[in-house]
């Protein structure tokens, strides 16, 4: 009642909140942030909280994205934009955030009308799309299922731009081959129809270990916490295992009987008349040649005791994320009836049981009676932080990997593919330049600018990897990246540069370099001659950066466009 | 304790101009987004002028009152709410500056404020009652012969040739419209969009109404939003999208059709429902009825309810509510999935695809219970799994192909901002093609009118025939507020020269004339220019042409209007903004119209009509009294706020 009383309080309003330099400074310190961090050489960044929470070490997006709050919604609205991206594609979300913030920069300097600098980034995105999905598309390489050289390189490349994980070289392969193992088994070999279900990959974390003792298993690993019961394993490795899997409580509660109160009168001894039926089930268990009794919720103690007494091995509390893979692996149906009989086809089977000892954890490893897409992932690393921020690499790894399913291709990374596609923009959107003036209706001079900003900002992510000082430049024949370290002049340039950003392009004495952000003839990017002996090192997902473009894209056109902020203070 | 405040016209000018100020920065081509947020974090992004409005929570109650009659007019026909506080705004000038000039400032009255209130109140009241009466046939002759009717086969033809899009009048209304609530760079993308969806919900033989009545209140169940992707991924699927997950793992089952029912209760048995008490007595137990044997009892009577699915081949459960895990365990073991609470609105939407009854008593399943689908299967979108069926066609619907809309965008504030453009883009559409509600009304007094004043309308003909057939649309960008100032002021010059000196409405209907230009100059705001060549290029088409030309460049009228234009060079509808519009307007007289895209007549003949009663209902008071309530009062005052948050 006293809700309603209270009086609604007017809006604060803020009008034109690109001009408002509160939020103009919010937004370069918030690009500042994600720049420092991009990349395998990114800084580190630790985030903790007023009330001696954990810190976290990071320099991923998902996670420093989730622990900046700003007061401004105009800042959380481009946030929560490249959150969704990320949880959708896990990966490119600071490219995203970097693209759409110098995009938002670049717009407000260039002194353009919103509605202006709006259509025509919308036009060079659309050039850009088109472009990637070319067959002639100078930086896509596609990926070939017959060897899984350019998968690993997919997943390295992932694992090697988050520095938190703290690997070693030998450590990064490592991990890569066992992400894209990992990745190999849950895809069915043979699948029925046409739609494919791909499998599950579980990972367990066991701190304290090397990196290097991270293995991958076909089956599921479940936690066995007392390993004393199992002490006559030995008759369990002969052939395939019968196991039932319940899915509703045995400790003997009342859930079932509906909402209404339940009186108990002195002399009612419930409890032993459920666990009386709890033990009938035991009983047709047993006669029923079951060796594997697992439950999601929990056994009642005696039950237990019963199982255990007659040989079968009991796994309570399995919890509701592993109940899927396991029907899967097993062919098991989840029973809840406890008062009927289990039918025959509710019983599954696993062909073999091996306990295996991980540090302090002792897993029961179940081995699938045929073919599975289900396969365990054991992680181990030095320190809590560092194995966390392993876990969810390895995860957004997986999540990329699948992609290639769709879609089998794969971008040039190292800031390739960015300044390739910004002299591809520059080069195509002046060859268009009167079609594009009438149909976008902007001035020629609106057009160029427009065009400047669009692709200076493409660029100045790929400058964006670059954190030691060095110097970003651009090759005038494929439009590659190159950096250039501190200390070394521009004339021993040839001498002291490598192969490009991604590794295609050797460097060779004949070469025109540029630096980047700085004018340059116009030149159409030749696509690169397909030399098989010259593979791309640093490869990007081709769905996740795409995506990526064009929420960056999108969201900066969205914060152009908007004029006015309400806040609602109720 | 009252407080009394004394309102003057200044004062109610100011509260409008302030609102006005706001809702201009989203108005017309250059205008842009409102980001609204609560202390919850909430984000909302709106071009609506309806959603800015009510996010506003003013304090004032004059602008409580003109927010309240925007909404009012909104709420009818899903747009416009915008120009309605422009317009407001604008006759308000109007008004005032009339008022101060008005030449009796009488010496009866003491106070110049009040012969001004006095003044502008007559004006307000003769403004209404001018509009009542006149203002159908002025755009019966003056707006309506210059516009196109659309017709239902624009909905159906669905454009093939890129050359066709240029004709699709529905596609061109609603590229305007979104251009409003969206912005440039998506509208032709859903408009396109809507089209598609609208030609494959289109009934045989019916009203448009009645589809676009279908699709309006199914809307909910029709769409599912999807953040994470960029608006160009928004696309129509095929069937209905069921907004949850299977409940149990959804079998690989090859075989087709898939039988499924609806289930809107418990299929277990509850032993004890709410409210009731179980009482347990000892003694009892071991001869009869112990709750254990009712578990058991309960267990075999759902084996009974399954036996009984399995013979009718059902494989897809479909329940309102959430089931128990024996149930949820013996689908699993009879091999059907099951998806547990799903809403209300989607399962009668369900209900009315599949032509299947929804069952209450799970012992009585008949053969008419069951639904045929030709598949039911897993979806991802986005973060979430839903359930995607589609149906076997029926009988009564062959020209239905049901599908449901995805709509994409990078996060939540712009799919629900889509979703909501959508929703009052189809309302929009309704209001477009009812007839307008008054025009019954009038019929009868406008005969009555014509026996008297003859001298008005040359033309008897236009009189009696209906005021105008329902679905006329008009280009925009200015172009109705254009012709109808025109048409004001030939009038008001008619009315001088047969020396109707007591009709009083000359200086009404200039003023009214006058205000509207407001409009189009706030369209044309950032170029001057561009606002005179428009206005001048329409009114020389006008003069040249007689009547049965249409403005709008349609399928039968082509052979006029394409002469001298060049197809190539204005590509597609370009909607309220008209940047063109200045160097078509050079080229060709008659090319220019095409891209300005398309306005219904009728919703802006209602939008007009509600302004001008708000108007008088504003100057009509006089005094605000500022009542604070003690909390003795607390019964009135909550049934009051109570009354707020309906309308809100």
């Amino acid at each position: 009642m006293m809700s309603r009383l209270a009086k609604k309080s007017p809006s604060l309003c803020t009008d034109q909140p690109l001009d408002n330099t509160d939020i103009c400074n919010k937004l370069y310190l918030l690009r500042h942030l994600l720049t420092s961090c991009f990349g395998p050489r990114g800084r580190l960044k630790q985030v903790h909280n007023n009330i001696g929470g954990r810190v976290v070490t990071t320099s991923t997006s998902s996670v420093l994205l989730s622990a900046v709050s700003s007061s401004q919604p105009f800042i959380n609205l481009i946030k929560i934009s490249i959150l969704n991206h990320v949880s959708r594609f896990s990966d490119c979300g600071l490219f995203a955030a970097i693209l759409c913030l110098s995009i938002i920069e670049r717009a407000k300097q260039s002194g353009l009308r919103g509605s202006v600098v709006i259509k025509v980034n919308k036009y060079l995105l659309d050039l850009c799309t088109c472009y990637l999905q070319q067959e002639d598309c100078g930086v896509r390489v596609k990926l070939d299922f017959c060897s899984s050289q350019n998968l690993i390189k997919l997943a390295r490349s992932s694992i090697s731009s988050k520095p938190a994980c703290v690997l070693t070289e030998q450590e990064t392969l490592h991990i890569s081959r066992l992400a894209v193992q990992a990745f190999l088994l849950t895809v069915p070999c043979n699948s029925p129809g046409t739609t494919v279900t791909l499998g599950k990959t579980v990972i367990v974390s066991v701190e304290g270990h090397s990196v290097l003792s991270s293995s991958v298993f076909p089956g599921l690993l479940v936690d066995m916490p007392d390993v004393f019961h199992l002490n006559n394993m030995e008759y369990l490795h002969s052939n395939p295992l019968r196991m039932v899997l319940f899915s509703a409580s045995l400790a003997g509660d009342l859930s079932e009987l509906g909402d209404g109160r339940i009186e108990m009168h002195p002399g009612v001894d419930t409890d032993s008349q459920i666990l009386d039926q709890l033990l009938e089930l035991g009983k047709q268990v047993v006669k029923d040649e079951v060796k594997l009794f697992v439950c999601q919720k929990v056994i009642h103690p005696v039950l237990q005791q019963y199982l255990r007494s007659r040989g079968i091995i009991v796994i309570e509390r399995l919890g509701i994320t592993l109940m899927e893979p396991l029907t899967q692996l097993t062919g098991a149906q989840p029973v809840a009836t406890l008062h009927t009989t289990i039918p025959p086809q509710a019983y599954g089977k696993v062909r073999d049981l091996t306990i295996r000892q991980f540090g302090s954890k002792t897993m029961l490893h179940l081995q699938p009676p045929g073919e599975s897409a289900i396969c365990t992932m054991i992680l181990s690393h030095r320190n809590e932080t560092m194995l966390s921020e392993l876990k969810v690499v390895c995860q957004k790894t997986e999540h990329v990997l699948r992609f290639t399913l769709r879609e089998p291709s794969a971008l040039l990374g190292g800031g390739c593919t960015e300044t390739h596609l910004a002299a591809y923009v520059r080069h195509k959107s002046m060859k268009e330049a009167t079609e594009a003036l009438s149909s976008l209706g902007c001035s020629q001079t609106d057009y160029l600018l427009g065009i400047e900003g669009f692709c200076r900002s493409l660029e100045s992510v790929a400058t964006a990897l670059e954190h030691d000082d060095g110097k970003s430049l651009l090759d005038l024949t494929h439009a590659h990246h190159w950096t250039l370290p501190a200390d070394v002049m521009k004339e021993h340039m040839e001498h002291n540069l490598g192969p490009c950003g991604c590794g295609l392009v050797e460097s060779i004495p004949d070469k025109k370099w540029t630096y980047l952000h700085t004018k340059y003839p116009q030149i159409s990017p030749a696509p690169l001659a397909r030399d098989t002996a010259v593979q791309p090192r640093v490869l990007d997902s081709f769905t996740a950066k795409v995506n990526a473009l064009q929420v960056a894209v999108e969201t900066a056109n969205l914060a152009l466009d908007v004029r006015y902020v309400i806040h609602d203070m109720n | 304790m009252v407080l009394v405040e004394h309102l003057n016209l200044e004062h109610v000018l100011q509260t409008v101009s302030v609102l006005e100020s706001v809702v201009l920065r989203s108005f017309g081509p250059e205008g842009g987004q409102v980001l609204f947020t609560r202390d919850t974090g909430q984000a909302m992004l709106s071009r609506s002028g309806t959603c800015i409005l009510t996010a506003l929570r003013l304090e004032h109650p004059l602008a409580r009152i003109v927010v309240e009659c925007a909404l009012k007019h909104g709420s009818v026909t899903g747009d416009g709410s915008k120009t309605f506080i422009l317009m407001l705004a604008s006759i308000l000038r109007m008004i005032h500056s009339t008022a101060c000039k008005e030449p009796n400032v009488s010496h009866t009255y003491n106070s110049r404020d009040v012969s001004e209130a006095t003044a502008a109140r007559r004006l307000a009241d003769e403004l209404l009652a001018f509009v009542l009466e006149e203002l159908d046939d002025l755009i019966a002759t003056g707006v309506v012969p210059y516009g196109c009717c659309l017709s239902w086969e624009d909905f159906t033809a669905k454009p093939q040739l890129p050359a066709d899009k240029n004709n699709h009048c529905v596609q061109k209304l609603l590229a305007s419209f979104f251009q409003t609530r969206l912005g440039c760079t998506h509208s032709d993308f859903i408009s396109d969009l809507t089209c598609e969806l609208l030609t494959h919900w289109k009934f045989k033989n019916d009203q448009p109404s009645l589809s676009l009545q279908f699709v309006n209140d199914n809307f909910p169940a029709l769409h599912t939003s999807v953040s994470g992707f960029p608006i160009s991924c928004s696309r129509l699927i095929e069937g209905q999208v069921i907004h949850r997950d299977f409940a149990t793992p959804c079998p690989q089952t090859d075989h087709k059709p898939v039988k499924a029912v609806v289930f809107t209760g418990y299929l277990q048995p509850k032993l004890l429902s709410a409210g009731e008490v179980l009482e347990l007595r000892s003694g009892e137990q071991g001869k009869e009825g112990s709750f254990v044997q009712f578990n058991t009892w309960a267990e075999r009577s759902l084996e009974g309810v399954f036996a009984n699915l399995q013979s009718l081949g059902v494989s897809v459960l479909l329940s309102g509510v959430k089931q128990s895990a024996a149930v949820l365990a013996l689908a699993a073991h009879a091999n059907m999935c099951a998806v547990e609470c799903v809403s209300e609105d989607e399962l009668s939407l369900f209900a009315q695809l599949s032509g299947a009854r929804p069952i209450s008593d799970c012992w009585m399943i008949e053969p008419d219970n069951v639904a045929t689908l030709t598949f039911c299967q897993p979806i991802l979108l986005g973060a979430h799994r839903y359930v995607h069926v589609a149906f076997n066609d029926l009988e009564e619907r062959l020209t239905i192909k049901p599908c449901s809309l995805i709509i994409c965008g990078p996060g939540e504030g712009q799919t629900d901002q889509c979703a909501s453009a959508f929703q009052d883009a189809i309302r929009m559409l309704l209001s477009t093609w009812e007839p307008m509600g008054r025009t019954a009304s009038t019929a009868s007094k406008r005969t009555l009118q014509s026996n008297k004043r003859t001298s008005f309308h040359k033309d008897d003909q236009i009189r009696n025939a209906p005021v105008f057939k329902p679905g006329c649309v008009i280009p925009a960008g200015g172009t109705f507020e254009f012709l109808l100032n025109h048409a004001l002021l030939q009038q008001a010059r008619s009315c001088l020269v047969s020396d109707d000196a007591n009709m009083g409405f000359p200086a009404v209907s200039q003023l009214l004339a006058n205000a509207l230009l407001c409009v189009p100059r706030q369209i044309y705001s950032h170029s001057p220019r561009c606002f005179l060549q428009t206005q001048t290029a329409l009114l020389s088409f006008i003069q040249n042409h007689s009547p049965p030309f249409s403005l709008v460049y349609n399928q039968e009228h082509n052979t006029v209007l394409t002469q001298g234009q060049d197809k190539s060079e204005c590509p597609l509808v370009e909607g309220k903004q008209c940047m063109h519009c200045c160097r078509e307007a050079d080229k060709s007289s008659k090319g220019f119209m095409l891209d300005l895209g398309l306005e219904s007549v009728s919703c802006k003949c209602q939008l007009l009509l509600a302004v001008l009663q708000c108007v008088s209902s504003l100057l009509h008071v006089d005094t605000v009294l500022h009542i604070h309530t003690q909390s003795r009062r607390l019964a009135n005052i909550s049934s009051e706020g109570t009354e707020d948050e309906a309308e809100d």
